[in-house]
């Protein structure tokens, strides 16, 4: 009898929707809860990070020093990177697997719902203390956000605070990484086998190993410095007996598959969205998953190939040099497996197939300075210029960002219930393709003619593409408030079009997530469904 | 190609409403003045029109379906999705292109890295924020830094228009000297972060690392001014430390280092000057050289660097200050290395009766060169000029201890502090068998050099040579017993030829 009432409770409890209130966002457990949580915090720092951008351009559209101290500007050079990076890409991919995975798979929820929660307020309290070292006397770092020593070690009072925002930082990343793993092998509808499962799922698993993989050798490294600066350890000190190059080893090893934590679900995301709007199923579904794993597994083997001029032994540059290029190939095969995904399609435009064809043509150019970078010799005069600034802005503006956005229009109707105001999604995609190049662009004429970059000013030879630069910057900068005023339009429902379960047309062939109602009910797929979508394979 | 570009720029530009028909600037790697620099550009351009060319296939490919193969132009989707021999031919077509292009890259990396038969060498130091240069071969030394007009310019505020300035951020005071079709080698460090020393045209960078050397090497065809800038971040003022380099004939370079020579063997100017002097002049001095970290006007970075105004150290005992001064603390360099003792003098008079000190006492050029360990102020440095008296016969105790400190100055930034050497570069003291066999076969290497060891002969006097053989062989781990007296060494030296840099 009392078996028959717990029971009886059990199944009310399912019936509950969300807590009332502000607490409910508190104490959630619910994966569309948190990844709302991610994504809006990932917003807001896209903002914060973006805001400091503009303080570089705004010193950098003329020469001479108008606006800040050359110190203040290395620290917003620096807290851009580390707020763009661990603030608002990785959070937001974070956000869409959370959302994504478990409506993808046929899952109820993330395996493990309150470490969920937990690490979401974990980035919040590393993220918070990470700003905070801007308050702080002798100001936030400001040694580049690869934080190389000694330089680093001369930080002011921030330093222990920026190094325990890194603990807080990357153990979130890794109780992420690890429910997803946990989700996706333990998780699936019966019927999901790995080799049906959408790529997005495929390149966050991987993602997601290599987020465990490398935190702690991040960790590891920061404290490090740590000791060096506060307990007389001299691992990154020569006159001690230590190397201040084996730090930029620890960092790269772990900086450079970072890199690809964010670009890897990226992939996944354009995987996802080009075959729903070329009305296509993924040209070579499996040479995808295997081409991910090896830029994954490649992504270790590369690290110094950011240290072509510390001074390694010439076997070590051509090693690096080899192992780089072969990024090349697997790289190479999934752009053209996009390419042939869009051939003899029947393709239509919305704001995510435009943003995903930015994505594609845009990462490749980013693709192309990328392999002309991995060539050692030529490095020597790349390295630590604007054309590498170019580079990774290019892998990760139009790349990520886009891609981003790309995922935020493509879902936002699923999420809501609501269509987006197409008009004003397509003017944002605009604005945006063009201003970013605008940007961007002119950096690779600015590092080949010569000129450093993490500089807060330079010679006037290299005004005129600065000034460009910048207005591009400005530009793209205000047109992102575009996509804040969709997506709180798209929440209140104000273009009143209701939106559909599938969304796109026939999307419910591509993925499970369109086969369950618009806005989907707080708890989905308490039972797996029986069949999944094999479309995109 | 390159007009394509330049067009197409032109358009944005004018687009911009810049007009720029004029404006100096360039889209492309500069061709460099070194056989590798044009040797690299070759490969940069070789990368740049493969990746055009992918481009243009593939970009192509994607827009003819993007414009063919649209839903509003009608046109049904195929259900193909997987091929198994275009995948395979678009995974060995790349492989091919990528082998094609790492057999020049290897080339040009193995040329890069040959720094053997030199005919001179150089070593550059980083330090925060200025470069220092020593002659290995002819003992000449001097830092450099920003020029005085650009360094104005740069402040926040100054209201000075870059574009008044000739060579903005991009000038120093000393240049770099050296001759053209010369196989020069570098050596670089640096003192307290690292830095990176790039001539865009020479063609690389390299980066300094505090306690470890790297090398590199030019050979410079046409003699001219090249340009460059410190590309590690540094610190505040990474982006104020430019580089000079003046290539100029063989002949025109003796006459620079003769005179260079003869300006450095004067020495500083020790007579005394009046207070008020002190202190007129040692503002220049402090701007110079303090005012990046302890602000212009005194008052420091709260947190980071300690503010001159009002502070105990600058108050209190002159003598206390003078020695932070010249051996530096934590992140103050030791501007004993740095400065002249006038120099000295003045800036640390002007401190403490300037930027709101007024202690009224001061210190005098003569004063200072006292405290300066001899050989490691510049002009002394540059030319040794201690009267020895190599006649005196010294003891193998004497010689060892004087021994010390010309090893950690000549010997140390190679060999290592402890004699263990960089295994592969530069060879450890320690149990070598160049040390503890015949006395005189290391004499003689030292004396004449050999490969990357220079020629000591030239730079050390008699009784200072004699002391660091014998150091070598009596510390560091050796303990071969025997020694070399003064009078032996210079009978040697005098029997080497003498060279026109010589005097």
């Amino acid at each position: 009898m009392s078996a028959v009432v717990a029971e009886h409770e059990h199944d009310d409890h399912h019936d509950h929707g969300p807590q009332k209130g502000l607490l409910r966002w508190v104490i959630t457990t619910n994966h569309k809860d948190i990844g709302t949580l991610y994504l809006m915090f990932a917003l807001a720092m896209f903002f914060v990070g973006g805001a400091m951008a503009m303080v570089i351009r705004a010193e950098l559209f003329e020469p001479g020093m108008q606006f800040v101290n050359p110190q203040f500007f290395n620290s917003m050079t620096t807290m851009h990177a580390l707020v763009m990076v661990f603030g608002a890409v990785m959070p937001a991919f974070v956000g869409l697997a959370n959302w994504m995975i478990p409506m993808m798979i046929g899952a109820p929820d993330m395996a493990l719902p309150r470490m969920n929660n937990m690490s979401f307020w974990m980035l919040v309290a590393g993220v918070l203390l990470l700003a905070s070292t801007l308050f702080m006397e002798g100001g936030a770092p400001a040694a580049g956000w690869t934080l190389y020593p000694p330089l680093v070690l001369q930080t002011g009072t921030a330093l222990p605070f920026a190094i325990f925002s890194v603990h807080l930082l990357g153990i979130s990343s890794i109780m992420g990484a690890i429910n997803i793993i946990a989700t996706i092998f333990n998780m699936r509808a019966p019927a999901m086998t790995l080799m049906k499962m959408p790529l997005f799922v495929w390149t966050w698993l991987i993602t997601a190993f290599l987020l465990i993989a490398i935190m702690p050798v991040f960790a590891g490294a920061v404290t490090m410095l740590l000791t060096d600066r506060f307990f007389d350890t001299s691992f990154f000190d020569a006159a001690g007996g230590g190397d201040p190059v084996l730090y930029q080893h620890i960092f790269w090893f772990f900086g450079h598959p970072e890199v690809y934590v964010m670009i890897l679900p990226t992939f996944g995301v354009a995987s996802t969205i080009i075959p729903v709007f070329a009305r296509k199923p993924l040209f070579g579904y499996s040479s995808m998953v295997y081409a991910t794993a090896s830029i994954a597994f490649l992504s270790f083997i590369v690290w110094a190939h950011h240290m072509f001029t510390v001074g390694m032994p010439v076997a070590g540059e051509l090693y690096f040099m080899y192992a780089t290029m072969l990024i090349a190939i697997p790289t190479g095969v999934k752009v053209f497996n996009w390419t042939a995904t869009m051939w003899k399609g029947s393709m239509t435009f919305e704001t995510p197939m435009l943003f995903s064809i930015a994505f594609v043509v845009l990462f490749t150019m980013g693709g192309f300075t990328g392999l002309m970078m991995s060539i050692a010799p030529s490095d020597f005069q790349y390295h630590d210029t604007y054309f590498i600034v170019a580079h990774f802005h290019y892998t990760l503006v139009p790349a990520s960002v886009f891609i981003l956005m790309a995922a935020g229009y493509y879902w936002l109707p699923k999420w809501t219930g609501y269509m987006y105001n197409e008009r004003i999604g397509r003017l944002h995609f605009w604005i945006s393709v063009v201003s970013v190049n605008v940007l961007f662009f002119p950096q690779h004429f600015l590092g080949l003619a010569g000129m450093p970059r993490r500089i807060p000013d330079y010679a006037v030879q290299f005004a005129d593409w600065n000034m460009i630069s910048s207005i591009g910057g400005f530009i793209f900068g205000i047109s992102q408030l575009l996509f804040l005023w969709i997506v709180i339009d798209t929440i209140k429902g104000g273009t009143g079009i209701k939106a559909t379960d599938e969304v796109w047309e026939d999307a419910h062939k591509h993925g499970l997530e369109w086969t369950l109602p618009s806005p989907p009910p707080y708890h989905t797929f308490t039972t797996p469904p029986a069949t999944v979508p094999t479309e995109h394979i | 190609m390159k007009t394509i570009k330049q067009l197409l720029a032109g358009l944005i530009l004018m687009a911009f409403g810049l007009g720029t028909a004029q404006a100096a600037y360039t889209l492309n790697l500069m061709k460099g003045v070194t056989e590798i620099s044009n040797d690299i550009y070759d490969l940069h351009m070789l990368i740049l029109w493969i990746c055009v060319f992918i481009g243009v296939v593939v970009f192509g490919t994607m827009f003819y379906s993007i414009y063919h193969h649209r839903k509003s132009k009608g046109h049904k989707a195929e259900q193909f999705h997987e091929n198994t021999t275009v995948e395979i031919i678009w995974t060995i077509i790349p492989t091919l292109i990528l082998i094609g292009m790492a057999i020049p890259a290897t080339k040009a990396m193995l040329e890069l890295d040959d720094v053997q038969n030199a005919d001179m060498s150089i070593k550059v130091t980083g330090w925060q924020w200025k470069w220092e240069y020593e002659y290995l071969d002819n003992g000449i030394h001097f830092f450099s830094n920003l020029d005085e007009a650009s360094n104005k310019a740069r402040q926040v505020g100054s209201d000075i228009d870059p574009r008044t300035v000739p060579n903005y951020l991009l000038n120093v005071d000393n240049p770099l000297v050296i001759p053209t079709k010369k196989k020069i080698r570098f050596v670089f460090t640096a003192a307290d972060v690292i830095h990176s020393w790039w001539v865009p045209e020479l063609g690389w960078k390299k980066d300094t690392i505090p306690g470890f050397i790297n090398e590199a090497w030019t050979s410079v065809d046409k003699p001219g001014v090249y340009r460059g800038q410190c590309t590690e971040l540094c610190g505040k003022d990474h982006g104020f430390m430019p580089i000079v380099v003046v290539a100029m004939e063989q002949a025109d370079y003796d006459a620079w280092v003769k005179k260079t020579q003869e300006e450095a063997a004067k020495g500083p100017d020790l007579s005394e000057q009046s207070h008020d002097e002190l202190v007129s002049k040692g503002a220049a001095v402090y701007a110079k050289n303090c005012a990046s970290c302890h602000m212009a006007g005194g008052e420091g970075v709260p947190g980071t660097f300690p503010a001159i105004t009002g502070s105990a150290v600058v108050k209190g005992d002159i003598k206390d200050q003078t020695n932070l001064v010249l051996n530096g603390k934590g992140m103050m360099p030791a501007f004993g290395k740095m400065l002249n003792a006038a120099e000295l003098a003045q800036v640390i008079t002007y401190t403490r009766n300037a930027l709101g000190n007024s202690v009224g006492d001061e210190i005098q050029p003569k004063a200072i060169q006292e405290l300066l360990p001899a050989g490691s102020a510049p002009a002394a440095k540059e030319k040794p000029q201690e009267k020895v008296d190599a006649s005196k016969k010294m003891s193998l105790d004497d010689l060892v201890a004087r021994g010390e400190s010309v090893y950690a100055q000549n010997c140390a930034s190679c060999h290592m502090a402890d004699g263990a050497g960089l295994p592969g570069t530069f060879p450890a003291l320690k149990g070598s068998p160049m040390v503890t066999g015949d006395i005189n076969a290391q004499v003689d290497l030292m004396m004449n050099g050999k490969g990357m060891m220079p020629a000591f002969g030239k730079t050390l006097n008699a009784v200072d040579f004699a002391a660091v053989a014998t150091y070598i062989r009596n510390k560091l781990g050796n303990s071969v017993g025997d020694s070399i007296q003064p009078s032996a060494i210079q009978s040697l030296q005098s029997a080497m030829p003498a060279e026109d840099d010589d005097e």
